[in-house]
């Protein structure tokens, strides 16, 4: 019982949660039709990866459907409750016909796709959603489609602007989705109803900034019973207090005097370092507090989501840096890029070093492409490709000739601590790359930090 | 020393000898092998394709994770679990 | 668990005892955790800035945490001769980076007084307010000036133009700055406590740690890529504030008896009437910018003239000395090179 209004509320709540956290638009409705859009995308996937297309019950389908169509409509009623306006969304919604005509269409839409299966169809809804995520992540594309939307809404496109489109969670949900299509052709996706589908795909408590969790992990947990003992509830608690104080204590204060476009072109020698620092920590306890708040939330709900951050500034080195570092996204890029690459590559008798060098620039450039289409992030990229090739073909060559440094405990702590302080500068150096929105800007700070003569 | 299984034992002896060209390497059954940093991802594929070629399992792209394969005892179970599948 | 309990319901007294402590004190916030100074180097001027996040600078009320957060704060060296420099946004340095400000220009100058070398500190600080002024001038007596320069202009003169943020914080004091007597504002309970202090104790922590983005950049106000020059072209409208031609510009309106202090304080003052804007443009046969009609300006300048006259008190009117060029984006606000300028004319008064 408790278990069942644990995973309908869970259900509903995190459908309407992504209408009450979608920014507000200048194109009329937008911040309604993206949750909407999320949704439909869901439920699109949802039904091209059922085992079989005839397989689901029908009832509970029907039921699930409902549930969905009624929060949706509920959401589009508000605009005629003027006491509610704003509150769930930002702007009023747009006329229940509109909504409904839009629902009958995603419906079938989702029963024309349902009927599309396999490898190569599949492939083209992976290939839909990348073309989604970078119009999302390329400012001119994104300027495009806001003009489009514009119009299309009868506004002006004039004023259309990268700015407008906003797609909350949206590049998390894509991952998820892009995962079980990759999943579901390798046979690896359970069934699943549409109601704990959807519930996996945007997971309020990790909507907006992940962990990204496995589909069968997340499954298990919400087929588990539910309870909530004092115990978990406490547990539960420390977590999202711990979140709420590295997100709004640690990470807000640095930002204060975090480095940024504004600061760059001033920086100094010497001094220089400590809005670099400011920022690396601001990151880190920024992301790691969100991700508290998120596994604390989970937990709440009894769903454990993975693990995000694992101390990774003190890391001896750069591959464990980025094993410590926004894991489930770099785990991501394991399983559906680095390993398949690297599994056909090696099968085809390649060298281990080009197959290290191949699989790390690619992951790191599709790791950078992913925060955003612009110069600097895939210079960002390209640098840890290259510390982690570096460090690669060093482990390989010391691992012979070194292996004495195991042998001496003492001796490999002071290895190692050195290793974490040259590899946390490495990554702080890098985040000068990922902080600043031009290689100039970014030049130029680096130019201060390294105390070297005039880049300009 | 724990003893080890043959599967952790054929698994110890080609991480010590290919991946951390140590052959002498003596490995613990429930030492951390990839978070520790000891095997790193690109590692990682060629016991998946060792595990393939010695015991006719194959391991997904998508298990070849820090939470199935970072001990010789979860490698281990790993192998057993699709072998029995 | 019932460790985290534990844990926390500790915390929660050890919150409680703090608040108590705090009850005991009545007085503001100490700013004695000030790491200007020593962690960072002192800033060059008082902190003030009214959007944070772009100027890595903040306006506080508490005058003890701005004053140990500049370089004034530093103990007086024996071959030292300091001069503070006192006035609004002109002298603070709007839109001048620090080492432009009128202060910068004047130690570049590298002057010697009675064997002494020049030092002089900017205490400027923003918007028109004598009181506000005088409150500042008081406060720097504790830091041993060895002479006063007071940049001042009519839009600081008027008496219901004082009420200044920073007077309306300090108001014991800017009464005591003034010659007056005040009845210093009763803290009630509430606002005693750590919970009531918030705002102060969380401004003070934010000031500190501005100080690394100070020391980091030398950054201390936000420069727009543009601004809105000063104005030209002026309105036929021969009002200064509520006072007209026919009502004139009674003496009793303005704010002279802000001097008495800095008078009295036997430190040798230097009066200055600060460069304004003098336009060419529609309109300035009745208007010398936007700030001042001709003839309430004139008024002004022949009644501080007297004033300072007949109170013996050194005084230079440097009104018209700057060309119309050198002014930014208000009457009172200098250039670089306008800056440069006036501290040339500035440096010939400093060195007798």
């Amino acid at each position: 019982m408790l278990t069942q209004i644990r995973n309908w509320g869970t259900f509903v709540v995190s459908a309407l949660a992504l209408f009450w956290l979608q920014p507000a638009s200048a194109v009329r409705h937008l911040d309604f039709w993206l949750p909407c859009a999320t949704l439909a995308l869901a439920a699109v996937v949802w039904v091209w990866t059922l085992p079989v297309f005839e397989a689901a019950n029908r009832r509970e389908v029907v039921v699930d459907v409902a549930v969905l169509v009624c929060a949706v409509c509920g959401v589009a009623l508000l605009r005629d409750v003027p006491a509610l306006v704003g509150v769930l969304t930002r702007t009023p919604p747009p006329e229940v016909a509109a909504v409904a005509l839009v629902m009958v269409l995603v419906i079938g839409a989702c029963a024309a796709v349902g009927r599309m299966r396999g490898k190569a169809a599949w492939a083209v809804g992976v290939a839909v959603l990348i073309g989604l995520l970078l119009l999302q992540k390329y400012a001119p594309a994104t300027e495009v489609a806001s003009g489009a939307l514009r119009v299309l809404q009868g506004q002006s496109a004039a004023h259309a602007s990268a700015f407008d489109w906003r797609w909350f969670g949206f590049s998390y949900v894509a991952f998820r989705l892009i995962g079980v299509l990759r999943d579901r052709v390798i046979g690896r996706l359970p069934a699943m109803r549409l109601r704990e589908f959807v519930t996996f795909a945007v997971f309020a408590p990790a909507l907006s900034a992940g962990p990204i969790d496995r589909p069968d992990r997340f499954l298990k947990d919400l087929r588990a019973p539910y309870t909530l003992m004092a115990p978990q509830f406490f547990a539960a608690c420390e977590r999202l207090l711990l979140g709420v104080f590295k997100k709004f204590v640690l990470a807000d204060t640095l930002a204060l005097i975090a480095l940024s476009d504004a600061i760059a072109p001033h920086l100094r020698p010497g001094w220089a370092w400590l809005p670099v620092y400011a920022y690396a920590l601001r990151i880190f306890f920024d992301f790691a507090g969100y991700t508290d708040m998120a596994i604390g939330f989970g937990m709440l709900l009894g769903v454990r989501l993975p693990e995000n951050f694992n101390a990774p500034y003190l890391k001896p080195n750069l591959t464990q840096f980025w094993n410590s570092w926004h894991m489930s996204l770099s785990q991501w890029f394991r399983a559906y890029w680095f390993n398949p690459l690297t599994r056909a590559l090696r099968i085809r008798g390649w060298e281990p070093a080009p197959i290290v060098l191949l699989g790390q620039v690619s992951t790191m450039m599709l790791i950078a492409l992913w925060h955003g289409v612009t110069a600097n992030f895939v210079l960002w990229g390209a640098w840890h490709a290259v510390g982690l090739f570096v460090h690669n073909r060093w482990a390989n060559f010391a691992r012979e000739r070194l292996s004495f440094v195991n042998e001496r405990p003492a001796l490999q702590r002071v290895v190692n601590m050195a290793g974490a302080i040259a590899t946390f500068h490495f990554v702080v150096l890098g985040w000068v790359w990922f902080a600043l929105s031009t290689p100039s800007a970014a030049l130029h700070a680096l130019q201060a930090l390294l105390f070297l003569p005039g880049l300009r | 020393m724990r003893t080890m299984s043959e599967i952790q034992s054929k698994l110890a002896r080609f991480i010590a000898e290919k991946i951390m060209k140590q052959p002498k390497r003596e490995l613990n059954p429930d030492q951390k092998l990839i978070s520790s940093g000891l095997i790193d991802s690109f590692s990682l594929v060629d016991v998946g394709l060792f595990v393939e070629d010695e015991f006719g399992v194959r391991i997904d792209d998508v298990d070849l994770t820090v939470e199935l394969m970072d001990t010789l005892v979860l490698m281990e179970q790993a192998v057993v679990a699709r072998r029995n599948a | 668990m019932n460790e985290r309990l534990r844990i926390f319901l500790k915390a929660l007294a050890a919150y409680v005892v703090l608040n108590l402590i705090m009850l005991a004190g009545a007085g503001p916030t100490p700013a004695g955790l000030s790491v200007y100074n020593t962690l960072w180097p002192g800033r060059v001027r008082l902190p003030w800035g009214e959007r944070p996040d772009l100027a890595y600078n903040l306006s506080l009320g508490n005058l003890d945490a701005m004053f140990a957060s500049h370089e004034i704060a530093v103990p007086k060296k024996d071959d030292e001769f300091r001069v503070v420099l006192i006035g609004d946004s002109s002298t603070w340095g709007f839109l001048l980076k620090p080492e432009e400000t009128l202060a910068a220009r004047l130690n570049a100058a590298e002057m010697q007084r009675d064997g002494r070398r020049v030092r002089v500190y900017n205490l400027g600080y923003p918007d028109f307010s004598l009181e506000k002024d005088a409150l500042l001038l008081h406060h720097a007596m504790a830091y041993q000036p060895d002479m006063i320069v007071w940049l001042v202009t009519l839009r600081s003169f008027p008496r219901d133009a004082q009420g200044h943020a920073l007077t309306m914080a300090n108001m014991a004091e800017a009464c005591a700055a003034v010659g007056r007597t005040c009845e210093p504002r009763v803290r009630s309970l509430l606002e005693r406590t750590l919970w009531g202090r918030r705002r102060e104790i969380a401004d003070l922590a934010r000031l500190q740690l501005f100080g690394a983005a100070w020391a980091a950049s030398g950054l201390d106000q936000y420069y727009p890529t543009q601004y809105e020059p000063v104005q030209r072209d002026l309105e036929r409208d021969e009002k200064f504030r509520t006072y007209d031609r026919a009502s004139g510009l009674p003496r009793v309106d303005l704010t002279f008896d802000a001097f008495d202090v800095a008078a009295h304080s036997r430190v040798p003052l230097l009066i200055v009437n600060e460069p304004m804007y003098i336009s060419d443009g529609a309109n300035s046969d009745v208007r010398y910018n936007f700030f001042y009609p001709r003839w309430a300006y004139d008024a002004y300048r022949e009644m501080l003239r007297d004033e300072m006259r007949m109170r013996g008190v050194r005084y230079v009117d440097l009104w018209d000395a700057i060309p119309a060029s050198e002014f930014t984006n208000s009457a009172v606000h200098l250039s670089p090179r306008g800056s440069q300028m006036l501290a040339d004319i500035l440096v010939r008064d400093l060195e007798r």
